[in-house]
């Protein structure tokens, strides 16, 4: 038996890297039409009057007058128009869009179209909660009653902007009766039903295709619904190929970003032991809900991160604000959450006069313990294995004692993390219910019909790998298209580190099934079904119970020097050590763990994004700084297997759990770097200089 | 439809921007950022543009005896390669954006843009760094501090043309250019700071301090270096915090998209007392 984890060839590296790949920007059809969007002027504002200009043959304004079903992007919550009708709650806000055969004069109509506003105030603060999810577990009450004394921190995190190299874009066109978009898109499903509301269709009247995928990091997850709607309705009244590609900066001023987050900890405390916790939460939402709502449970039930606190008291918000709206990002609300709940636990023990390290030892989940929800943590945890292998390999308990001594500028910083894989909750069986199918030709050629989209994180070799591996048959005999809604069943959206764990365990079902009924040169059809496991109980109204079938874990550590007349962080190694139950090939892994630590460090000390009076002030790929190949250190992944008996091989998720641990680590050894409590990311020079000066 | 133009020689280049409204583009890395209105559509020019980059009699690096003398049209990568290429303004370039685009901007295009973050400009301050200024009839040569007037503001008329930019060679005791970017490559400076100084038998005989993105145009005061020259190195460190205060007054920068004032004021004035401190 081969070991599956050993690094074969990603089998898209030559196309990507020889420039074959086509990218929707790079799709161009007959008589193609051109889009772009009318957008407020204003945060928040009544539309008193619109005056179009006169249009030229073949130029169209399509705006909300043009829509046949409700006017709203179908996600969970119906509040986000489509296009603007009476009022604009944000800055940039869609209000129509013109579409053309020449661009320049598409620009120009957009430039001429004329809207009296009446302007309103603005809200930036923190005040209009829309939901609040709070839950308990244990007795807090009891917690506060008994506690001697209480040790509060407030922690705040930023945006943070996905800038995948691809910008946002789709292109649509009637073909065959059908309205066809074709996108830079994660989840083709979540838009077919996004177009199906807003035209009021039936399902067979849309179609959805993939395009190459140049990034996404959970911005192309929702957002591209409301593109796609603009689009359809386009396509559908005039029945043309239009394209709609923006702008970087259009895309960095208008799209989502992380929620910015305001996490407020307080512990009960007695003879230097933690009897409980209470947190609070709030996170911007921008202009509409949006996901915002499961993006803050994901940040609730990570409240406690990896460690196990018998009593907690746990209230959330979600904030609207007049701000572009906040989305879906790899993570999903569990780095803001797991930043405070790390920072603060090292802050616990430095007010206590414990070593951090103890603390945190002393309070590190085991299996079988309860979950932040009261739910059980089932699987074996194999965190004192890896934290052995991290402590040894970083020399992390030499340097933290020697950095400190000398008095130096050098820090080093550790952060223990965990990710719940899959939607939350019973989402998996109550939400999405994924339905995957393995065909077999009559040339015996395999192919896997799934939604699931190679976004470069590498599941066209993976999903290839696990069939290819069970069916012991080459991989260039089994067949991966990018997925078209037409062809393909609905196995989900590619979020939530679930497709290769829930996904790739349903396909590889369904090959074990091809395997054992195999027909040579026939045609063979085999589907499987997502079943929950019967032991996974959820209450949703309640928090309570099982909040996901399975947690990865890790751990990061990172060193970092800071220069004394500049305050420039200089992050000089990093190391982790990763538990994902089975890596489905190891290189995969390793590029998920070096760009999601980079991604994870960088919004922990160097991006920064702001909103001053509602509109973004980092607009470009020169004013939004990210870490380039000369800031990233040296990284050294180690992975540990501890296979899941549910998951393809053993395999659990891993695309967002390499992100989550980046921020505290970082933030972490700039703490000890400069012997100063830091409360909020990113750690920037100019912070660093505040509390340096703060002597 | 633009009008444009792409000459091979210099003559042609200089009798079209004289009789045309024209705007010279060279390595375009700052004007195609400027003038973009967005992917398939062409970029906003009022005047003819003049693609400058295949003219081939000014793309070149000559040495004389006192001074390097550098085409127009010369890619800065070029000055990477060249050897006698002094060495600050090489640290300059070094850190200038990204490899691609220092295969194609330019000197002149770094000055006539006349940013204030513009990294090669105080290095071509405090060398004393001049152009050569043509048109169809006449040619001048002015030194790069009097070049720019202001942020994006020059002396350069339309139908002139920058053909060569003229760095005289000088040994330094000892120089250095530091950048402070947002991180460590293909960031805009939010300060930067450079210096040259000889020292003769542990005096100062001559001392040049130069500070970018702190202020509307690259800071360099001659009045003030001229205030602590020839004097003990010893007595030159003692004189520190006077020094500081010195030029503390003319560091004004101001609050944008990459950083705030306070920051870039206190880092501009602690590379100064690190450079009095380690001299
Ligand atoms: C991603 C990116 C990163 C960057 N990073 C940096 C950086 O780190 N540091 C930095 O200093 N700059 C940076 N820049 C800015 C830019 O690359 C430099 O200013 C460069 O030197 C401009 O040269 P160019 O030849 O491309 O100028 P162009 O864009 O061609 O021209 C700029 C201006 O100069 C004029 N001009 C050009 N040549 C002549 C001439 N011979 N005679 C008269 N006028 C002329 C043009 O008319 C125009 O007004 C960056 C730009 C980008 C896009």
């Amino acid at each position: 038996m081969k070991d599956i984890s050993k690094t074969i060839k990603k089998v898209d590296s030559d196309d990507k890297s020889s420039g074959k790949s086509k990218y929707i920007s790079d799709y161009k059809m007959e008589n193609m039409l051109h889009a772009i969007t009318v957008r407020s002027k204003h945060q928040k504002a009544k539309i008193i009057k619109r005056t179009y200009p006169v249009l030229k043959e073949g130029y169209y304004i399509i705006d909300h007058t043009d829509i046949p079903g409700v006017n709203f992007v179908k996600m969970i919550f119906d509040d986000m128009p489509v296009f603007a009708e009476n009022e604009v709650n944000y800055y940039l806000e869609p209000i129509a869009l013109v579409v053309g055969p020449d661009k320049e004069e598409v620009l120009e109509i957009v430039n001429s179209i004329e809207i009296a506003y009446e302007i309103q105030i603005p809200t930036y603060e923190y005040t209009n909660s829309v939901i609040n999810y709070n839950f308990t577990k244990g007795n807090i009450e009891k917690a506060k009653k008994e506690s001697e004394s209480e040790i509060e921190y407030t922690y705040n995190t930023p945006y943070q902007e996905q800038l995948y190299i691809e910008p946002q874009g789709m292109i649509g066109y009637f073909e065959n009766n059908q309205v066809t978009l074709v996108g830079s898109i994660q989840c083709p499903y979540y838009v077919k039903a996004a177009v199906v509301s807003i035209l009021d269709s039936e399902e067979d009247y849309i179609r959805v295709k993939q395009a190459t995928v140049g990034g996404a990091f959970g911005g192309k997850e929702e957002f591209p619904s409301l593109i796609a709607c603009h689009l359809a309705i386009a396509v559908h009244k005039i029945k043309k190929s239009v394209k709609l590609i923006y702008e970087r900066e259009e895309d960095m001023e208008t799209t989502t970003k992380r929620h910015p987050a305001t996490i407020k900890l307080k512990a009960y405390m007695k003879d230097n032991k933690i009897l409980g916790i209470s947190s609070n939460v709030g996170i911007d939402a921008g202009a509409y809900i949006g996901l915002s709502g499961v993006v803050l449970s994901r940040a609730l039930i990570a409240a406690t991160g990896v460690y196990t606190i018998d009593n907690l008291a746990v209230n959330g918000d979600v904030f609207i604000t007049n701000t572009v709206p906040n989305g879906a990002f790899r993570g999903f609300g569990a780095p803001q959450m797991l930043f405070a709940i790390e920072m603060f636990i090292h802050h616990i023990a430095k007010d206590i006069n414990v070593e951090p390290l103890t603390l945190r030892q002393s309070y590190l989940a085991k299996q079988n313990d309860s979950t932040s929800t009261t739910g059980t943590f089932r699987d074996p945890i194999i965190m004192p294995e890896m934290l052995e292998k991290a402590l040894k390999e970083s020399d992390f308990i030499r340097k933290e004692k020697e950095y400190k001594q000398e008095n130096s500028l050098k820090g080093i910083g550790m952060s223990w993390f965990l990710h719940g894989c899959g939607f939350t909750g019973s989402g998996e069986a109550t939400h999405i219910n994924a339905v995957v199918k393995l065909e077999k030709d009559k040339n015996d050629l395999v192919t896997i019909l799934i939604a699931a989209v190679d976004m470069g994180q590498g599941v066209k070799t993976t999903m290839r790998k696990i069939v290819s591996n069970i069916l012991d048959i080459p991989i260039e005999n089994v067949i991966y298209n990018h997925p078209d809604t037409n062809l393909v069943p609905d196995s989900g959206p590619t979020v939530a580190s679930r497709t290769i764990m829930i996904v790739g365990g349903l396909v590889a079902r369904a090959a074990k099934q091809l395997k054992e009924n195999w027909i040579d040169r026939n045609y063979q059809i085999f589907t499987e079904k997502y079943k929950q496991p019967s032991y996974i109980k959820w209450d949703e109204d309640n928090f309570r119970g099982d909040a996901y079938p399975a947690y990865s874990w890790g751990i990061n550590i990172v060193e970092v020097e800071i220069d004394k007349n500049t305050y420039e962080v200089t992050v000089k190694e990093g190391w982790s050590v990763y538990d994902v139950g089975k890596a489905i090939d190891e290189q995969i892994i390793i590029g998920q763990a070096d760009g999601g630590q980079l991604q994870g460090i960088g919004y922990g000390y160097m991006e920064v994004m702001k909103a001053v009076d509602g509109k973004i002030q980092q607009k470009n790929v020169t004013d939004y700084i990210i870490p380039t190949s000369v800031d990233a250190p040296i990284l050294h992944t180690y992975l540990i297997d501890n296979p899941y008996p549910l998951g393809p091989y053993g395999a659990k998720g891993a695309g967002e759990l390499t992100l989550v641990g980046g921020a505290p680590a970082v933030a972490l050894a700039i703490e000890h770097a400069i012997g100063k409590k830091v409360t909020k990311i990113p750690v920037t020079p100019e912070y660093i200089m505040e509390l340096m000066s703060n002597e | 439809m633009v009008d444009y133009f792409i000459p091979t020689t210099l003559i042609d280049t200089l009798e079209f921007i004289n009789n045309n409204e024209a705007k010279i583009i060279s390595g375009a890395t700052d004007l195609m950022v400027q003038r973009k209105k967005g992917a398939e559509i062409t970029p906003y020019f009022t005047k003819k543009p003049v693609f400058v980059f295949n003219i081939k009699e000014l793309n070149f690096i000559k040495e004389s005896y006192e001074h390097i003398h550098i085409g127009a049209c010369t890619p800065v990568s070029d000055l990477l390669n060249h050897k006698g290429t002094p060495s600050l303004l090489r640290k300059s370039i070094e850190v200038m954006a990204s490899p691609a685009l220092r295969n194609l901007a330019t000197l002149p295009g770094n000055i006539i843009n006349a940013s204030p973050a513009g990294d090669t400009l105080p290095i071509l301050y405090i060398l004393d760094a001049s152009v050569k200024i043509e048109t169809l009839n006449s040619n001048r040569i002015v030194k790069v501090k009097d070049v720019i007037t202001g942020p994006r503001r020059t002396i350069l008329n339309s139908n002139e043309m920058i053909t060569e930019v003229i760095v005289p060679k000088e040994e330094f005791t000892k120089s250095d250019f530091v950048k402070v970017g947002g991180r460590k490559a293909d960031a805009i400076s939010k300060i930067s700071f450079t210096y040259a100084v000889k020292i003769k038998e542990n005096k100062i005989i001559d001392l040049r301090l130069a500070f970018g993105a702190v202020g509307p145009v690259i800071i360099r005061k001659e009045e003030l270096e001229e205030k602590y020259t020839n004097i003990e190195l010893s007595k030159f460190k003692e004189l520190k915090q006077e020094i500081i205060n010195d030029y503390r007054q003319y560091i004004t920068p101001i609050n944008d998209q990459r950083s705030n004032k306070e920051y870039r004021k206190k880092v501009a004035l602690n590379l100064l007392g690190d450079f009095i401190d380690t001299l």
